[in-house]
């Protein structure tokens, strides 16, 4: 089916803007327009994204100096409705000029990642108005750690800046700086509310703090180490991680994984999902004040953590995945054990769901509160939970399926109806969101049973000892947060060229200053554990 | 159906109490272990199977193979190449008050077989002994990728419940006994750590929690990293694992208090 759809795009651009495309390319479910001149690019992204209804997956540029004289942008497009297509749009910036148009007025998803490759590769976005670094605090002008001339280990010496933040100004507002450290047991992040009373009118985050060098790291290691990596992007989306990582290997050198090693991912992905979701209920309990629930649920999130270690070996499910398939098995002991949990705590779950939901307090509490627009959340490209919490019907396990989930997206055309009607329903608040996570942890567990009858042809095919150097491809995933996008292209000898990630984070995390818009201050932490943000997997 | 499920609402109690209930799964990988008297062929396959260059060998003898139990993620990547030389096990490194401790040379190290219980009575009866009061901690991630923090929240679940023995965690470093540091210390992260270092009142304790902490783990020690909470703070205890478990958490706790 895919093939017909990128048959259908290609015709429909080239039609359009046949003579400002160079060339063309196909790379599994991708299709590359190559553009002649860079100055096209906000005509013809602006067509692709609004016109042929995709959304903005993300935007890898790479340094490729040494091969084709300049910087390559990739604007990645993907039709999230069960097509499964992925558009790139690529241009060549010389490297004389080193600026490129921005496309952030007509894809305001864009700004971000312009702002991100104006840091990590001194390129210019031109018509961008938010030129602040990101990542890099206090960093000394003109060194861009992505640069291939620029070495791993290079200590900078901090420069004094001031970040500017927004001003809010008029009588009786005043500014409550919080971070980067924080109260409770979290990650670090810097939030600047301007608030008048009680009420927050105006939130700024800046993040950046756990910034670690990950993709620049990847370009020094071998494929397996590499892999280690990708799993501590963001400990509890390992799976999530290391699986979009090893598909992109995987298409790169065209290895079929083994049945199992499908399966496999799926219910490992799965698990994970259910320990986050079940882990992130406990949160928004505990930050509208209700710990008993709280207690309740973590009780579960501790077995299932459990069930990880004994299924695993690691309890944060480290070591499941290896690029052609799975390090580790699930034998008939193993499935067995995770049967029996699952059904313990599925029980136990449905007990203190219907326990909370009949606390009035608490349901008065989540309802209406970080209330989030569609149109908002649709214009800044957000993902997962939070999208589809306020009824934006995508999935990544459905429109771009991996792993085993081709054969648990089947449904009849009255079960589409209903999911479309319920879909519209949702509002956005902390209490759509609450009740779509109880939803995604009963369909997890649908999902490990349906995959636990595991074929039996073996764990892992061996990639070729060779992969192409300068292949490329999309690895994805979906984890319990969202769309979780790597991109990697192939040096010489096995080595990693670029290793672009982009974790649902990423998306989700400009969201959160208008979800919290209008609402006061102690409903920040709240909102904040409900949107379930991922600090490293921002930072990188 | 079990007393526990009835109960998951009602009163009864989840918390550990005793010993059969320390969960530790067999394939749990804990840590490596060297196998005396093995082939010396296969151990610069080790060597160079090791992301984190934890296992070391000078002169590519077995003699002077070592084991940086501060660096190791416990991927288990040597103990797959070299089968006959190393081997994982399900418990946890110890924690070490040095960082010179970490590092395995040829004698194994002794094991602790204490449960999580053990160690936390015998915890609370030295905080009791030495502050009159409960011991108050403050966590800082400094760069962590959060798996270090999920396993510092499981302290607080019902199941491991960690302030029956009087141990709390506390939302300012000024009302802090402890600094419990996670991360390969971010440059991003410096400035604010060694400010959560100087607001927090003396006596105090710093432990690095996690490879990273210990080393820089994976991320190492790179333009945006320092490669360990050391470079920056100076550390009482040095906790291994990627991530600690609970029961090392507390353990490495345990000889927090012990050294002052």
């Amino acid at each position: 089916m895919t093939i017909i759809y990128l048959e259908k795009y290609k015709k429909e651009v080239i039609e359009k803007f046949g003579d400002k495309i160079n060339r063309t390319e196909e790379n599994n479910n991708e299709i590359h327009f190559i553009l002649r001149n860079i100055n096209d690019i906000p005509l013809i992204c602006d067509y692709v994204c609004n016109s042929l209804g995709t959304r903005l997956t993300t935007i890898i540029c790479t340094d490729e100096r040494k091969i084709r004289n300049g910087f390559v942008i990739r604007y990645v497009f993907g039709k999230e409705n069960r097509e499964d297509v992925f558009i790139f749009v690529t241009a060549l910036v010389n490297q004389d000029k080193l600026s490129f148009p921005s496309i952030a007025l007509q894809i305001p998803a864009a700004f971000l990642y312009e702002r991100e490759i104006k840091d990590m590769f001194g390129l210019i976005p031109v018509g961008n108005p938010d030129t602040r670094p990101l990542a890099l605090h206090n960093w000394p002008e003109n060194t861009f750690p992505l640069r291939k001339e620029f070495d791993l280990n290079t200590k900078e010496t901090r420069q004094e800046k001031q970040y500017s933040f927004l001003k809010v100004e008029g009588e009786g507002i005043c500014e409550i700086p919080v971070g980067p450290i924080h109260a409770g047991i979290i990650e670090p992040g810097h939030f600047r509310f301007s608030i008048l009373g009680e009420n927050i009118i105006n939130l700024e985050t800046r993040l950046g703090y756990t910034h670690k060098g990950i993709e620049k790291l990847a370009e020094s290691m071998k494929l397996e180490d590499a892999l280690l990596l990708s799993e501590r992007i963001a400990g509890d989306e390992s799976v999530a991680n290391s699986t979009a990582y090893c598909q992109a290997i995987e298409k790169i050198a065209r290895t079929k994984i083994p049945k199992r090693a499908e399966n496999i991912r799926t219910i490992f992905g799965e698990l994970e999902r259910l320990y986050n979701h079940i882990g992130t209920l406990a949160g928004i309990s505990t930050d509208a004040g209700f710990p008993f629930g709280a207690a309740r649920l973590n009780i579960l999130k501790e077995r299932l953590m459990q069930l990880n270690e004994s299924s695993s070996g690691s309890r944060l499910l480290f070591g499941v995945n290896r690029i052609g398939g799975v390090r580790c098995d699930i034998s008939d002991e193993n499935r067995k054990v995770i049967i029996n949990t699952l059904d313990r705590v599925s029980h136990d779950f449905e007990k203190v769901i219907a326990f909370l939901k009949a606390k009035s307090s608490l349901m008065d509490r989540l309802k209406d509160t970080g209330k989030i627009q569609r149109k908002i959340a649709q214009e800044l490209g957000v993902v997962g939970v939070i999208a589809r919490s306020s009824g934006i019907d995508i999935d990544t396990r459905r429109d771009h399926p991996y792993a085993s989930y081709f054969s648990h997206n089947h449904r009849t055309p009255q079960q589409l109806a209903e999911e479309q009607i319920e879909m519209e329903k949702r509002s956005g608040d902390v209490l759509a969101r609450f009740e779509l996570r109880v939803k995604e942890v009963r369909n997890s567990m649908t999902i490990i049973e349906e995959s636990l009858n595991l074929a039996s042809d073996g764990m892992f095919t061996n990639p070729p000892e060779l992969i192409m150097p300068y292949g490329s491809a999309l690895g994805y995933s979906e984890s319990h947060r969202g769309q979780t996008i790597h991109w990697i292209m192939m040096g010489e000898n096995n080595s990693i060229f670029r290793y672009k990630i982009r974790t649902a984070s990423f998306c989700n995390w400009p969201m959160i200053e208008h979800a919290i818009l209008n609402d006061i201050v102690p409903d920040f932490p709240l909102v904040n554990k409900s949107l379930d943000l991922s600090y490293t997997g921002n930072d990188l | 159906m079990t007393n526990k499920t009835k109960g998951i609402m009602g009163n009864s109690s989840e918390t550990i109490r005793d010993l059969d209930n320390s969960f530790i799964a067999d394939n749990y990988r804990g840590g490596i272990v060297l196998n005396t008297g093995a082939a010396d062929d296969q151990i610069e396959l080790a060597e160079s199977a090791c992301p984190t260059k934890a296992l070391t060998s000078a002169k590519g003898d077995y003699k002077d193979l070592q084991v940086d139990h501060g660096k190791c993620i416990m991927c288990g990547y040597c103990s797959e190449i070299a089968p006959k030389l190393i081997k994982m096990k399900n418990k946890p490194d110890n924690p070490t008050q040095t960082k010179s401790r970490l590092i395995e040379q040829l004698v194994p190290q002794v094991q602790s077989s204490e449960s999580y219980e053990q160690i936390g009575i015998a915890l609370k009866n030295k905080i009791h002994k030495m502050f009159g009061r409960s011991l108050a901690i403050r966590q800082i991630d400094a760069g962590s990728c959060n798996g270090c923090e999920i396993e510092i929240t499981a302290l607080n679940n019902p199941i491991y419940d960690i302030e029956r023995f009087g141990i709390h965690f506390v939302a300012s470093p000024r009302h802090a006994d402890v600094l419990l540091v996670t991360g390969p210390a971010s440059r991003n992260m410096e400035i604010a750590l060694k400010r959560a270092f100087e607001a927090t009142p003396n006596p105090k304790i710093v432990i690095a929690v996690g490879a990273c902490a210990c080393s820089g783990g994976i991320f190492g020690d790179t333009y945006a990293t320092t490669g360990g909470i050391d470079k920056i703070v100076p550390v009482d205890v040095y906790i291994p694992g990627c991530p600690p478990r609970p029961q090392s958490l507390i353990s490495g706790l345990f000889l927090a208090i012990d050294k002052k």
